[in-house]
């Protein structure tokens, strides 16, 4: 049957070339396949594309039985949908019947190096502006790579955010062709440690602290750049949320897929951080209000959802926003400790597997921070 | 010989460095390998000519420890006689195998060349 109404976000994940994207989605996504995870788990991942599902499905079965790493990602972007649907069957009043998930993946070079063919040109162009509808997007920095510059981490953190932000540069006349700021795009910029299994005494305040310390200027010049290319810079977090990702321990010759840190925030931080973060936004008087609108509208369906509120029928974003209103929106966004737990629980007895997920999605970021693998922006 | 060659360095990413005389010379490289998947040998007779893929001879690997391909797509009538991935190899490394031991290392990648 087909979903009555899918709840979608998406995310975009730059990092450069080696820096572990393609190993993460798989990582994530062979993980929701695992009997351990279907069996105490209300909902069920599934690729909207049944050829991705397998070859991620594939790539993660090639690390967890014979050690071998996915192989690289060249020339081309892919982006994978990824739908959560609830068990059993929804009960007729639920207004949400699944979750999706868009990731985008593409070949980390693109960043660093100009493309060696029109086509692949246009590629690039076509997949950053896709990206762009993203709420959340993830930049990596390679574990690998700090350590292989210990002492001198600042070379590598350095090069790596001018790379970024000259890429961004370089695309501004193809992403603004009218020379117009953009009001879509990606307002949540969430540094994340890959490969953090290399650095097992670094926690989430100490990368903040590295990255902060060792190249702080070179983060608020890659602010600045995506400043030029964003419609009210005051709704914009970029180096204030961190998280550390290790998708497995790679030993010689053995990857240890169930030992991993942050993979399963993936989905928690694409559909709770717009939540908190929108809604707070929304509310600052200094924002233009089609811009307040459509932080709003990004979240609406979500903060319905766990609030317990019934949906109206779809229609358009602004209509939506103004029969749910910003009041649910914000209870929503600050559930918390044990009113989020109790939230939880009544909605798995009530069987509102949605919500049940979304509060899931919550408590999972409320834990990681307890355990300061994630460090979330107060603003 | 007429060739597309893609590769990788040690730091720089995949990318072609023969383009065969192609203005744009990706479509062609994708239309060869579209049935290769992820294999890590390939030899297959194409519309083009053929496509022949095998990592590297000496074992280099890129940055993130991933054994470096090299993948070639051989024009017309230059893939007659090829019947194995050995074959090809045999014919297709010495025409490169310079021009990677210098360029492996560097920080940037060679600029492409017909």
């Amino acid at each position: 049957m087909a979903a009555k109404r899918t709840l979608e976000q998406q995310i975009a994940v730059f990092g450069e070339s080696g820096s572990g994207k393609t190993v993460l989605l798989s990582s994530f996504y062979g993980a929701l396949q695992e009997p351990a995870f279907l069996d105490r788990s209300v909902y069920r991942v599934s690729a909207d594309d049944v050829g991705q599902g397998i070859r991620l499905h594939s790539n993660y079965l090639g690390m967890r039985d014979d050690g071998r790493r996915p192989a690289l990602t060249a020339f081309a972007s892919t982006a994978y949908r990824f739908s959560a649907t609830f068990r059993g069957t929804s009960p007729k009043k639920a207004a949400v019947d699944a979750l999706r998930l868009v990731w985008h993946d593409y070949p980390g070079e693109w960043f660093a190096e100009s493309p060696s063919s029109p086509t692949e040109q246009r590629r690039r162009a076509d997949t950053f502006r896709s990206m762009l509808g993203a709420d959340v997007a993830l930049l990596l920095v390679d574990a690998q790579r700090l350590i292989d510059e210990a002492g001198q981490e600042e070379k590598y953190l350095r090069l790596l955010l001018t790379n970024i932000r000259n890429g961004m540069l370089s695309l501004r006349d193809e992403l603004l062709p009218d020379g117009k700021p953009l009001q879509d795009f990606p307002r949540i910029w969430v540094l994340a440690l890959s490969k953090s299994d290399l650095l097992p005494d670094m926690d989430v305040y100490a990368f903040r602290d590295l990255v902060v310390g060792k190249a702080g200027s070179d983060l608020d010049a890659l602010r600045r750049a995506v400043e030029e290319l964003v419609e009210s810079t005051e709704a914009l977090s970029l180096g204030q949320d961190f998280v550390l990702l290790s998708s497995a321990r790679f030993d010689a010759g053995t990857i240890r897929v169930s030992d991993r840190v942050g993979v399963d925030l993936v989905h928690p931080m694409a559909a709770v951080l717009p939540l908190e973060t929108h809604v707070r936004w929304a509310s600052l008087k200094t924002l233009p209000s089609k811009v307040a609108d459509a932080l709003l509208g990004s979240v609406d369906g979500m903060a319905g959802v766990l609030a317990g509120h019934k949906l109206p029928l779809p229609g358009p974003l602004g209509l939506l926003v103004g029969l749910l209103g910003p009041d649910v929106a914000k209870a929503a966004a600050e559930l918390a400790g044990g009113k989020l737990k109790d939230a939880h629980a009544t909605a798995l007895r009530r069987k509102e597997y949605a919500a049940a997920t979304l509060a899931a999605f919550k408590m999972a970021l409320e834990r990681a921070e307890k355990d300061k693998v994630l460090l979330r922006s107060p603003r | 010989m007429t060739y597309l060659w893609a590769t990788r360095g040690r730091s720089w990413g995949f990318r072609l460095l023969r383009t065969g005389g192609l203005d744009d010379p990706l479509p062609t490289y994708e239309a060869a390998f579209a049935a290769a998947a992820d294999d890590v040998e390939v030899w297959q007779v194409t519309a083009a000519g053929g496509a022949l893929r095998f990592p590297d001879p000496l074992g280099r690997r890129d940055r993130s420890g991933r054994v470096i391909p090299h993948d070639f797509v051989l024009l017309g009538g230059d893939a007659a006689g090829i019947t194995s991935v050995e074959e090809g190899r045999r014919r297709l490394w010495p025409q490169v195998e310079r021009v990677f031991a210098a360029a492996y290392d560097s920080p940037a990648p060679p600029t492409p060349r017909p």
